[in-house]
């Protein structure tokens, strides 16, 4: 091997020596420890939960480190319904579609469609956004707050959404009434708190615009009103990512098992190549 | 009671990372199979013979490397209706990063329909057909054969592609095979044949998948390798169909209406008030 005449000389970092976590303690069988002999999430004996928990209830546990409040619980419970089947039309679906159809290797259908509901327009993205804005705007008129955002987020030109601000806007030029019935629902549970208080406030000064929650900001609103402690946005949005898999998957899969034809295919006359691409 | 010796192998691994490819010596150099990577290999060598280095451990001299290049330029194009490249294009209507959308389609690609498989199941069955020659089968024997073990759906992957028959990569591929002095051995010379018989017999001519595979079976790379080196062949046009629906406003790629959605399901109904053990009730 050459040696490089580059000079380079390594920095003193300190680096921890072993991997900790607060989550899971795992205890070794006597004689071979590479095996657990019993596992606990937050100190409660995984085993033990099995037949005392929902889903829900496990998901709260493993980010707050302890178990939610019946309020809370209920309030993920009813997000998660809704959140499970992002519906046949969002692009993440419909990657999972496409992968499906297009026989990709099925186990890649769930992490293809993931990535697409990571975006920064009705995905991930947005609902951290929306939690970062919420936040900021809890305290504040919402009335107010809305003349501030149409300063800084004015509305575009025609063609586009007018998203006034991540999780509040309009949808197809309209307001998702989805969203609203959503948020409706939500707000009358007794976990319902700040956040989802204020961006129906929010959301009824925006009418006047034409405008109104977007799902993004239903679920962040959600999020923050778990008022779990390590809930940061970011957070949220992976949240959010992990609780649209179920229908991601089941619109993929179920094009897996269709021919390749049962996908549609653009005819070439509807596939326009536009100036600065011809040849 | 578990014998030490049996978590021998485990214990030998723990807390250690062995590398047949190379790394980095901080102060000294990179390397990649003994290469040094700013000495030997940047500004000498293109970026496709490292990868394929990375890929294989051996480092394809400039010539066969010059027919990986165009090779991969063949595998993608810019069109956001295949299926692969409709994943970024999505990625960039809802505006996800370039690197998610790009894995995302790259992904994709990893089917069994089109994408990187086709070429590995390609060179598998011309492997297997060219043993299968020297033994004495017929060219009809050994497509039967493939049929038959396709549950007879009429298919030889390498000879088959969605969308088209018959392949316009093939001729360019040819061409620089030839400018490039890499002369028709066994494995290219039978796949030719096959597709002349399929063309006769039953319509479908060789693609690019069964192109490539025999041209890399004749070189002696093996399906393990061609997968690797192929892996993210499809990543230029996905990162183009992003670029494009990421430059226009969000959503505005392929916007559906409800109505576009075909439904085909049960009818609506109401939620019971109790669920029994043989289902809704």
């Amino acid at each position: 091997m050459k040696k490089s005449s580059h000079q380079e000389r390594r920095r003193d970092d300190a680096f921890a020596e072993r991997i900790a976590n607060a989550i899971c303690e795992e205890v070794a069988v006597e004689g071979n420890p590479y095996l657990a002999q019993a596992s606990y999430c937050h100190g409660y004996d995984v085993l033990s939960l099995m037949d005392k928990l929902s889903f829900e209830e496990m998901v709260l546990l493993l980010l707050q480190g302890e178990l939610p409040t019946p309020a809370r619980r209920e309030l993920l419970r009813q997000l998660m319904i809704v959140l499970a089947t992002p519906g046949p039309r969002h692009p993440a679906t419909r990657a999972a579609m496409s992968a499906g159809a297009g026989k990709s290797d099925p186990r890649h259908i769930l992490p293809i469609a993931l990535t697409i509901m990571g975006g920064d327009h009705l995905g991930a993205g947005e609902v951290a956004n929306s939690m970062v804005f919420l936040r900021y705007h809890l305290g504040k008129d919402p009335r107010e707050s809305l003349r501030e955002q149409m300063r800084l987020q004015p509305k575009p030109q025609e063609g586009s959404d007018w998203v006034v601000a991540p999780g509040f806007g309009s949808c197809f030029a309209g307001v998702d009434p989805m969203a609203q019935q959503c948020a409706e629902r939500l707000l009358v549970l007794p976990g319902a708190g700040k956040a989802l208080r204020w961006g129906a406030l929010f959301a009824q000064a925006l009418a006047e615009q034409g405008l109104g929650w977007r799902m993004p900001g239903v679920a962040a609103a959600c999020f923050l009103d778990l008022n779990i402690s390590g809930m940061t946005p970011w957070v949220g949005g992976c949240l959010f990512q992990l609780l649209s898999a179920p229908g991601l998957l089941a619109h993929g899969l179920a094009y897996r098992l269709k021919p390749l034809n049962a996908y549609p295919f653009i005819r070439d006359d509807q596939y326009i190549i536009e100036s600065d691409a011809q040849l | 009671m578990h014998n030490s010796d049996d978590l021998l192998f485990w214990e030998q691994q723990r807390g250690l990372i062995r590398s047949r490819k190379g790394g980095w010596i901080v102060g000294k150099g990179v390397y990649c199979h003994h290469y040094s990577l700013m000495d030997e290999l940047i500004g000498r060598v293109s970026y496709v013979r490292v990868m394929v280095l990375n890929a294989t451990g051996r480092l394809p001299g400039k010539r066969l490397g010059n027919w990986f290049e165009a090779s991969l330029l063949c595998t993608s194009w810019p069109d956001a209706r295949i299926w692969c490249n409709q994943i970024g294009a999505f990625g960039g209507t809802v505006r996800v990063s370039p690197a998610a959308a790009t894995m995302a389609g790259t992904l994709a690609a990893d089917s069994m329909a089109y994408g990187v498989q086709t070429i590995v199941q390609s060179q598998q069955f011309i492997q297997q057909a060219l043993a299968a020659r020297r033994g004495g089968q017929t060219i009809q024997e050994i497509v039967e054969a493939e049929f038959k073990r396709k549950l007879g759906k009429g298919y030889v992957t390498g000879y088959s592609r969605p969308i088209a028959s018959g392949d316009l990569r093939l001729p360019a591929m040819e061409r620089i095979r030839k400018r490039l002095g890499f002369a028709m051995q066994a494995h290219l010379r039978l796949a030719f044949k096959i597709g002349r018989y399929l063309d006769a017999h039953h319509g479908e001519q060789i693609n690019t998948a069964g192109y490539l595979a025999a041209f890399l079976a004749d070189r002696g790379y093996s399906t393990q390798e061609v997968y690797r080196i192929y892996a993210s062949m499809v990543s230029s046009g996905v990162l183009a169909c992003f670029a494009d629906t990421d430059d226009r406003p969000a959503e505005a790629f392929l916007p559906l209406r409800c109505v576009d959605v075909q439904y085909t399901g049960k009818p609506r109904r109401v939620v019971p008030e109790c669920v029994d053990e043989g289902g809704r009730s």
